[in-house]
Order: structure tokens, then C-alpha cells, then sequence
């Protein structure tokens, strides 16, 4: 992989956190930019989110993960404070709603970001699907966790757990 | 320094130890650190339902993770800025600490065939879920647009669409998609009526 330039990497995370909202809303950013200046492999990022939906605390954590495994302890430590600082607009955020929440525009404005969003997650899964799922396997396990998590009776966790099970019985056993 | 609602301000150290059993509790994703926070806040009086509903409504409009947010903001309520720095550190420390540990067990053995294979179970599995994520985040606002009429149902989905298609086949950056889906918002959204009056002014000129 290409060497880090530690201040171009800091700003790159510190972009996703401040342009995104939620846990994995920073993927686009950081899979676009960090794949483009090769620091970063697609297994990296499959990898960090399995480790974020696993580890405790916030799914936004896989950040953290990513950080390690792209630059080692200093990229962690870099990912640790590009996803905390945004917590201090929240609180300028949180004083100044008040006073435009009701306006109209502001309204619509949230929405059509909010939807945005949403394409973003499809556009994300699509480019995913695209790279990574080549047979029916893949078509069959991803059907089944979409299934899984809309039931909403299964954990992330055990989701998570059945798929690489599958993938074990599906693609490890020789032919 | 802001007073909590009722009773005395809790010690820093309370805030400290508080989201330090939260970050080190909640294995298994974003619901269960939600609800230990608002087990916590409630106990231990330091918000009401309605204000721990509005403050998790709010912290989802600014950007970054919604659950360091909110630590954030219930700690600066609580005792200012030393409790905003109390309850991050609480949460973050111990569960950051652990996700590195964890990444670096899986970095060490990705490259077994075994896991291999596994993974390439796992990497369908996060289509899914995000598929998942996707369609219960669009629910809300869809809910809404049917209520609104016809008009308003395809201006969504045509918005959630552009904004995939944008980013899918034309690489076009997340801040552009963003920023152009929330000028049509401004544009397109909200009461149909507004949104056709505005069409038939534009198709006038």
C-alpha cells in the first residue's frame, strides 16, 4: 500500500465524520478517498465494519478499526479524534435548532439530506455487491441477512455469525 | 454550568464511571449503547422522557456518530464542559481500546483459508444489513410523503434514487450528492401544494 500522509488522512477521516451522520454514514466518504490514494484494500473496510458491529460501543467505532488496520495505533488514534470532534457542533447545533426549527425550509432541507443519505447507504451496498458478490452463494447469503435484520428478531451479532458460518460451509469445503 | 432537571448536578466522577460501564456493557452494536444511556439518564434523574427524546432527535441533525453526540450533549447538560470530556471519555475509552485489540486478533489471522471463506459469507451478510438499514431509515420518511399525496411520494423516491445513482454510477462525491439532495428537499419537499405552486411559476417563466 501507498505510505500515509498523516495530516491528508486525519482531514480525510475528519471529512467523512463531519459530512455524514450515524455510524456507517463515513463509508462512502472514506471507501471513495481512501481506496483512490491506495491506502486502504476492500478487504480493510469489510474487516473494520464486521469488528464495529462486534466490538462494544457505537457501530461508528468500525472507524476506529479502519484507522488501526490502514496506519496502525497512530491511525486509530487519528480515527478516535476525527469521530469525536463533531461532538462539539452537536452541542452549537443542539442551541441554535431552537431557533429555526420551524421554518419551512429548514425542514425540507433536513429531509432531502436525510433522503440523500439513504441513497448514499443504497449506492454504498450496490458498489459493494458489485466488487465483492460473484455467484449465487453470495446472492443467497446476502438475501439472507436482509431477511434476518428486517425481522428484526435477530441480533447483529448472530447475523453476522450465521454468514460466516455459510461462507465456511459454502466456499471453504473443497468441491 | 447547566443544572440538570431536578436535584443536584452528578459528580464528574459519576458521569465518568456511568458511560464507562455503558462503553464497556453494550457488545453488539448501536441499539444496546441507546438503550443503556437512556436506562441511565432515567434512573438516575438526570433527564425526562420528553427531554431524552427531543436531545436524541436533535443530535441526529449534526453530523458524526449519534451516540458520541448524544454522550456529548447529556454530559455538557449535566456539568458543562468537564462533563461533555467525562462522559466521551467514559464511553470511548474502554469500547475504543477493545476494538483495536479486536481488529488487531482478526488482522492476525484474515489471511487462514478458513476465515478466508468465512468472510466471504460475511461480506454478502453487510449488503444485507445495509439494505436493511436503508429501507427501516427510509420508512419514517416515506410514511410521511404517502400521507402527503402522490406528489410527494415521487419526489422522495426520485431524491433517494438521484442520490444512489449519483454516487453508484457517477462516482460523484457524498458532499456534492448531499448538498444537491438537501436544495431539492428545500425545492421539491414538504406540503405538494407549495411544491406545485412553485412548479407552475417555474414552467411560466
Amino acid at each position: 500500500m501507498t505510505p500515509v500522509n498523516p495530516l491528508l488522512y486525519f482531514w480525510l477521516f475528519l471529512k467523512g465524520s463531519l459530512f455524514s451522520t450515524g455510524g456507517l454514514g463515513n463509508l462512502p466518504f472514506l471507501h471513495q478517498d481512501l481506496l483512490a490514494l491506495g491506502w486502504a484494500r476492500e478487504t480493510d473496510f469489510v474487516s473494520a465494519i464486521a469488528v464495529g458491529q462486534l466490538s462494544p460501543g457505537p457501530t461508528g467505532l468500525w472507524t476506529i478499526s479502519l484507522g488501526y488496520l490502514t496506519f496502525g495505533w497512530p491511525g486509530a488514534g487519528l480515527a478516535l479524534v476525527a469521530i469525536t470532534l463533531p461532538t462539539l457542533l452537536a452541542i452549537v447545533v443542539v442551541a441554535l435548532h431552537r431557533r429555526v426549527e420551524t421554518h419551512p425550509a429548514v425542514q425540507n432541507f433536513t429531509r432531502g439530506i436525510t433522503l440523500g443519505v439513504i441513497g448514499l447507504t443504497l449506492g454504498v451496498a450496490w458498489t459493494l455487491f458489485q466488487g465483492t458478490v460473484t455467484d449465487w452463494r453470495g446472492v443467497a447469503i446476502m438475501v439472507g441477512a436482509l431477511g434476518l435484520a428486517l425481522s428484526k428478531r435477530v441480533p447483529v451479532v448472530a447475523v453476522l455469525a450465521l454468514a460466516a458460518l455459510a461462507g465456511w460451509l459454502l466456499y471453504g469445503m473443497p468441491a | 454550568m447547566v443544572i440538570a432537571a431536578g436535584g443536584p448536578p452528578p459528580r464528574l466522577t459519576e458521569i465518568l464511571r456511568t458511560w464507562f460501564s455503558i462503553g464497556l456493557q453494550s457488545f453488539g452494536g448501536g441499539s444496546i449503547t441507546l438503550y443503556l444511556i437512556h436506562q441511565a439518564c432515567i434512573t438516575r434523574g438526570w433527564l425526562s422522557e420528553a427531554e431524552f427524546a427531543k436531545t436524541w432527535a436533535l443530535v441526529q441533525i449534526s453530523p458524526g456518530i449519534n451516540l458520541l453526540k448524544l454522550s456529548g450533549v447529556i454530559g455538557f447538560r449535566l456539568r458543562g464542559w468537564p462533563g461533555l470530556l467525562a462522559a466521551l471519555a467514559g464511553l470511548l475509552l474502554p469500547s475504543a481500546l477493545i476494538t483495536v485489540l479486536m481488529t488487531a486478533g482478526f488482522a492476525a489471522i484474515r489471511d487462514l483459508p478458513a476465515v478466508k471463506a468465512a468472510m466471504r459469507g460475511v461480506v454478502p451478510a453487510t449488503i444485507g444489513l445495509s439494505l436493511s438499514l436503508a429501507s427501516q431509515m427510509a420508512q419514517s420518511p416515506l410514511t410521511r410523503a404517502r400521507r402527503e399525496g402522490r406528489f410527494s411520494v415521487v419526489a422522495h423516491l426520485s431524491l433517494l434514487a438521484g442520490a444512489a445513482l449519483l454516487f453508484a454510477a457517477w462516482r460523484a462525491s457524498p458532499v456534492l450528492v448531499l448538498a444537491l439532495t438537501g436544495i431539492s428537499g428545500v425545492l421539491w419537499l414538504g406540503d405538494a401544494p407549495a411544491g406545485l405552486r412553485w412548479r407552475r411559476q417555474e414552467a411560466r417563466r
